[in-house]
């Protein structure tokens, strides 16, 4: 009989929870929509709605709002990973779990890795429209790979960061409504207009939250606009917010798998 | 004292409901409605956050950009969104039909004698008070922000008048919906399909001429640009323009199809 290292089991159950969550992805038509239509709606809407209209210093806006729009699809993506996580704390599969031999958090992690999936075929998806409805991004191969480097880190933040939500809530309904802010928070940055449009408040805020820096790093490596100090700053951020997110979802789950 | 019973064959019944039966019906049902509005305030969460949240984030995210400062975008996103928040509370309409329709309510509508037409045009004389709830909020929060329309009062009071005629006219396509659909989410998955781009692809939120060439001639032919074009005569000229007649004619339109439409289908459903 052949004995294997805890590593490995833990890596083991992982991928299998891993697996039940892509299969609730593929079955769950709604989230599915939610991840991959909305965005593709809203790049086309603002690109031959809004684009001729705004103002932003670049020939084709297009090129101005295409990270946005990865951004705000990997908001989506958030939303239906915190509901899923609320969903499994709240219809009792979690109990059933604790009562097997597998490593307690690796629900968790199946929820995250799950998610990254998600969000980088949402994202590929996004890219792909917007090179046909004319995005022409000049980066050079190693500006392609410090951007998808960067969309992993994003990515992965707020994956943990909905989980800690999803875990959060009490119900469904309440981890839907937690998920507005990240929802809403790529449109109070320079995703979509450059802050020095907005009035003096909301410039000031949009030049101070975390979506704003890394909208300006992934637009300046793809489109070779002044990046400064905003690579940085995304770094700190969606370090930081993984870090955080990460260490609160693991109290969250031990304190809410105790309490049932 | 005896009291003498016609038989069937020697009486003389009136199928048909007068006018004045007809409308005493209907507001004997609008009471109803707005009797459960009163119960669940929730139903006017549509009317009251979304025109503020919108006006509020469209003028002052995009408005600097769109039209150089916010108060020069104004004359453009309040219209806009006035239509916007008609249609959008006209789509809670159907939902709200299908939802009786689906608890058996009607089947006991029809056991009564009255109007056929009472309990689908009931709750709609009853939602022009959502119609006016939203249109009033958004002008508010326009006045608010800084709008000074120049049609002045009676402009401002007849784009009022108009916008609750054409939420009242749009939502008979949504009850017609809600009663050819099974289910109320279908409804409002439906709903959406046809407002959003009825609402995007239009001249709401940006120019028209800022457009590609392709989406110009669509929006142009968009009944919902018709009436926003209509609603700014009024609202920023105070001007009395063909785009009102042509608005008003267009709802005229609606109703005369989607009214019929939706008593025949609700007499065949329930």
């Amino acid at each position: 009989m052949t004995t294997h290292s805890a590593f490995y089991w833990a890596a083991s159950d992982s991928l299998t929870m891993v697996g039940r969550s892509l299969r609730h992805t593929r079955r769950n038509f709604d989230s599915l929509l939610l991840t991959v239509l909305l965005p593709t709606i809203m790049l086309l809407m603002f690109v031959y709605v809004f684009g001729g209209a705004i103002t932003t210093g670049f020939d084709q806006y297009v090129n101005y709002v295409v990270p946005g729009i990865i951004l705000l699809s990997t908001g989506y993506g958030a939303s239906s990973t915190a509901v899923s996580v609320a969903n499994d704390m709240v219809n009792g599969i979690v109990d059933r779990f604790r009562s097997l031999p597998i490593l307690s958090t690796a629900v968790l992690t199946g929820h995250v890795v799950a998610s990254v999936a998600r969000n980088v075929v949402a994202t590929a998806l996004v890219v792909g429209l917007a090179l046909l409805v004319g995005f022409r991004p000049n980066a050079e191969p190693v500006e392609w790979m410090a951007t998808i480097a960067l969309l992993l880190l994003y990515i992965l933040a707020m994956s943990w960061l909905a989980v800690a939500l999803g875990l959060l809530a009490g119900n469904v309904e309440s981890a839907s409504g937690f998920t507005v802010i990240i929802l809403f928070l790529p449109y109070l940055s320079s995703a979509f207009v450059p802050t020095g449009t907005m009035p003096t408040v909301l410039r000031q805020f949009s030049e101070h939250q975390p979506i704003t820096p890394m909208t300006e790093t992934v637009r300046g490596l793809l489109m070779g606009t002044p990046i400064g100090a905003s690579a940085m700053l995304s770094l700190a951020w969606f370090g930081g917010i993984l870090v955080l997110a990460y260490l609160a979802a693991g109290y969250l789950f031990k304190r809410r798998a105790a309490r049932s | 004292m005896s009291t003498l019973i016609i038989p069937a064959a020697g009486r003389r019944l009136n199928p048909h409901t007068s006018l004045r039966e007809t409308a005493s019906h209907t507001f004997s049902m609008a009471w109803r409605a707005l009797k459960k509005m009163q119960r669940n305030p929730e139903q006017f969460f549509d009317v009251v956050i979304q025109p503020l949240l919108f006006t509020a984030m469209f003028t002052y995210i995009f408005g600097g950009a769109i039209a150089g400062d916010v108060k020069s975008y104004l004359p453009t996103i309040i219209t806009g969104i006035l239509v916007q928040t008609s249609l959008t509370a006209c789509m809670a309409t159907g939902t709200q039909m299908r939802e009786d329709m689906e608890k058996g309510v009607f089947d006991r509508f029809r056991s009564l004698p009255m109007a056929r037409i009472a309990p689908l045009a009931g709750p709609m004389t009853a939602d022009l008070l959502r119609y006016g709830i939203a249109a009033t909020l958004t002008i508010i929060t326009g006045l608010l922000m800084g709008y000074r329309p120049g049609g002045g009062f009676v402009g401002v009071a007849a784009g009022w008048t108009l916008v609750v005629i054409a939420g009242w006219s749009l939502s008979w396509i949504f009850a017609w919906l809600g009663t050819v659909l099974r289910t109320a989410q279908a409804v409002q998955g439906a709903g959406m399909m046809i407002m959003f781009p009825l609402t995007f692809l239009s001249n709401a939120f940006v120019p028209a001429d800022t457009l590609p060439g392709w989406l110009q001639a669509f929006v142009k032919a968009n009944p919902v640009s018709l009436v926003i074009n209509a609603i700014r005569d009024l609202m920023n000229d105070g001007a009395l323009t063909r785009n009102v007649a042509w608005a008003l004619l267009g709802c005229a339109v609606i109703v005369a199809i989607f009214a019929p439409l939706a008593v025949r289908s609700y007499n065949r459903k329930v």
